[in-house]
């Protein structure tokens, strides 16, 4: 499923060289719900942005469904991005001027779906977080556990193998959190792998799996103990 | 994503900035206006030159005397040349001999005129088709009896007389002190229209007299300077220049001593400065067309900075450099054809409005529109890839960053 060995990543602004990600090896098998964690700055939104084929490896091999993307073009990263992963970002990042269903529909355009079939299946992943009733509102009219659940839609509308989240959480109240992550484990238990990104170690309580990094490496990797089940 | 997906996506962005996209567009408005109106009234002037040119006479000939070749006695046509190509030259319908004669004086009254005397017969009117308002033009009889009768234009008509149809009156024509009375049998409408009333009253009197009044009248002076040639259609002006050049030679025993000309030469001529002359001022309108592409430029560069996060959020989800690349050229796209579909519906208002001014039916044509409509997409395009490139370029997780 995904598969990492030895990655690297060096970030080279001007003539400053960091090294974000030293020889990171992870692997993620299908169905797993997989937490990562550790302080700021350690390197989890790069490992993340990698894993989401957002970014590039340094140095390493990415595997990702028996495919390495590592060494892929921009068209075929952004077709993976496209179909193969579903990614939720920290700051929901949906389009202003868009409501709701037009921004579930998004991904589904860039795939060449028709839009009579857009519109279909962005109803039934928008009710699949429970927005039926909101599809024609704008984000500024949504709050933000809202927006975060019109971005999950986003994210899931052209089943994805995997759903990537960093920090999903981050920007919400403890209530809309649960509410995301109930979500998250109803997906997981449909068989989608997630892989989030969160500091909250009570947010962690909900995966299956917890892998701390530190300084670009990890340096734990452990199963859930005593897991919140929604 | 389709075109069709993208139109709508530019069309959506055009219209959530109306203010700036018609101040883009009005750089391209004012360009492709000015363009379609200049290139339209030089068009209409062109095509009121070429009216004016035809109805003297498209299928005509004029065969003159070489005035840069040493001319004798002998050289100069006769009768007998004008009865020859008339009757010899298959394509040929009618010759007019004409003694045309400058610096001659008139008198009505107590007023005299300057005038040219134009000595022919009657053929002359179904060559050139003189536009008769009054009276008569000169009929077989005045020829055949060297009549001393005249026909007069219009303006002149007008200012010796102080009305148009002076038929029946009386004038003198002459040379110093020998001046001859005619009678007015015709006025004819001045030719030069518009253009020749601007001479005001500097304007010669043009009068037309039976060729054998001509030649008693000014006697040692009278000879045929020229000929005026009907011939069947344009196509035959080559093949009926060499049978007269080979008439005329042959019976004056000379060499190269004419010239053959149509009056369509001359207008080719006249319409090549036109063109030259709408092309230079198009072309300074054109270069307002370009700078109203850099404003389009210009404008998308910003559009491209002010919407890095979406584009980032774009290709997060999946878009390609492609689908980023082709969204921001169709909006370049749709803003300058929209400003140049208004410019072009200013541009024909504007060309209606001075060609009613100038008296010109302006020549606006489906080339023109075509032509201005291909200009307009290609300056959204030309000036459109550069920001659209950029777009497409960007990285998303910087894009995304992007606040
Ligand atoms: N584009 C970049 N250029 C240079 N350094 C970066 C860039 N992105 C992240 N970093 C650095 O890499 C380290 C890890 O960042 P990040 O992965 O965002 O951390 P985390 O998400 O764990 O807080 C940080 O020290 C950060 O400053
Ligand atoms: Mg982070």
């Amino acid at each position: 499923m995904i598969e990492v060995k030895n990655l690297w990543k060096v970030y080279r602004t001007g003539n400053i060289e960091f090294t974000a990600l030293k020889g990171i090896n992870l692997f993620i098998g299908k169905g797993e719900y997989t937490a990562i964690m550790g302080p700021s700055g350690s390197g989890k939104s790069t490992l993340m942005n990698i894993l989401g084929c957002l970014d590039r490896l340094t140095e390493g091999r990415y595997i990702l469904n028996n495919k390495d993307v590592s060494k892929l073009t921009d068209n075929e990263l952004a077709r993976i991005r496209n179909r193969e992963i579903g990614f939720v970002f920290q700051a929901f990042n949906l389009l202003p001027r868009l409501n709701a269903l037009e921004n579930v529909e998004l991904p589904m355009m860039y795939a060449g779906i028709s839009a009579w079939e857009r519109r279909r299946r962005a109803r039934e992943a928008l009710a699949k977080v429970g927005l039926e009733d909101r599809m024609y509102h704008r984000p500024n009219e949504l709050s933000g556990g809202q927006k975060q659940r019109v971005a999950i839609a986003r994210a899931i509308v052209l089943n994805p193998s995997v759903l990537m989240a960093d920090e999903p959480t981050g920007n919400l109240d403890t209530a809309s959190s649960y509410e995301i992550m109930k979500i998250f484990q109803e997906l997981n238990n449909d068989g989608t792998t997630v892989v989030m990104v969160t500091h909250e170690p009570d947010i962690a309580q909900y995966t299956k799996r917890i892998v701390m990094v530190r300084d670009g490496n990890i340096i734990e990797d452990r199963a859930v103990d005593n897991r919140i089940t929604l | 994503m389709n075109i069709l997906e993208s139109f709508k996506v530019a069309i959506a962005s055009i219209l959530s900035n109306k203010m700036r996209s018609f101040l883009t567009m009005l750089g391209i408005i004012i360009g492709i206006s000015s363009v379609i109106t200049i290139v339209s009234i030089g068009k209409g002037g062109q095509s009121a030159i070429t009216g004016e040119f035809n109805k003297i006479g498209v299928n005509v000939l004029e065969a003159t005397i070489d005035t840069s070749a040493q001319i004798n006695q002998n050289d100069y046509f006769t009768m007998n040349d004008v009865k020859n190509i008339k009757s010899r030259i298959p394509e040929v319908l009618n010759a007019a001999p004409i003694f045309q004669k400058g610096g001659v004086t008139v008198k009505v009254g107590n007023e005299t005129k300057r005038a040219v005397v134009i000595g022919t017969n009657n053929d002359y009117n179904s060559i050139l088709s003189v536009n008769m308002l009054y009276g008569r033009f000169i009929s077989e009889k005045d020829v055949l009896s060297g009549r001393n009768v005249v026909i007069i234009d219009d303006i002149s008509s007008k200012s010796l007389f102080g009305y148009v149809d002076s038929t029946g009156k009386t004038i003198k024509i002459g040379e110093r002190s020998m001046m001859v009375s005619a009678t007015i049998v015709g006025v004819y409408k001045s030719q030069g229209g518009a253009f020749a009333s601007s001479f005001g009253d500097r304007m010669p009197v043009i009068l037309y007299t039976p060729i054998t009044f001509a030649e008693k009248m000014f006697q040692d002076d009278f000879r045929i300077n020229q000929i005026e040639i009907l011939v069947d259609n344009a196509k035959s002006f080559e093949s009926a220049s060499n049978s007269i050049n080979r008439i005329l030679s042959s019976a004056h025993h000379n060499k190269d001593k004419y010239k053959v000309d149509n009056l369509m030469k001359q207008l080719d001529e006249v319409n090549r400065i036109l063109n030259i002359f709408t092309m230079i001022i198009g072309a300074i309108a054109g270069i307002s067309l370009v700078v109203g592409g850099i404003g389009v430029m210009n404008i998308m560069l910003v559009s491209v900075t002010e919407r890095t996060r979406e584009i980032g959020i774009r290709k997060a989800i999946g878009a390609t450099r492609r689908d980023i690349l082709v969204q921001f050229l169709i909006e370049s796209v749709i803003i300058s054809l929209i400003g140049g579909a208004i410019g072009m519906a200013l541009g024909i208002l504007f060309a209606t409005i001075i060609g009613s001014f100038l008296g010109i039916a302006p020549g606006i044509s489906f080339l023109t529109v075509l032509i201005a409509f291909l200009f307009s997409s290609a300056v959204g395009i030309f000036f459109g890839i550069y920001p659209a490139n950029k777009a497409s370029k960007l990285d998303p997780i910087e894009a995304l960053r992007y606040e």
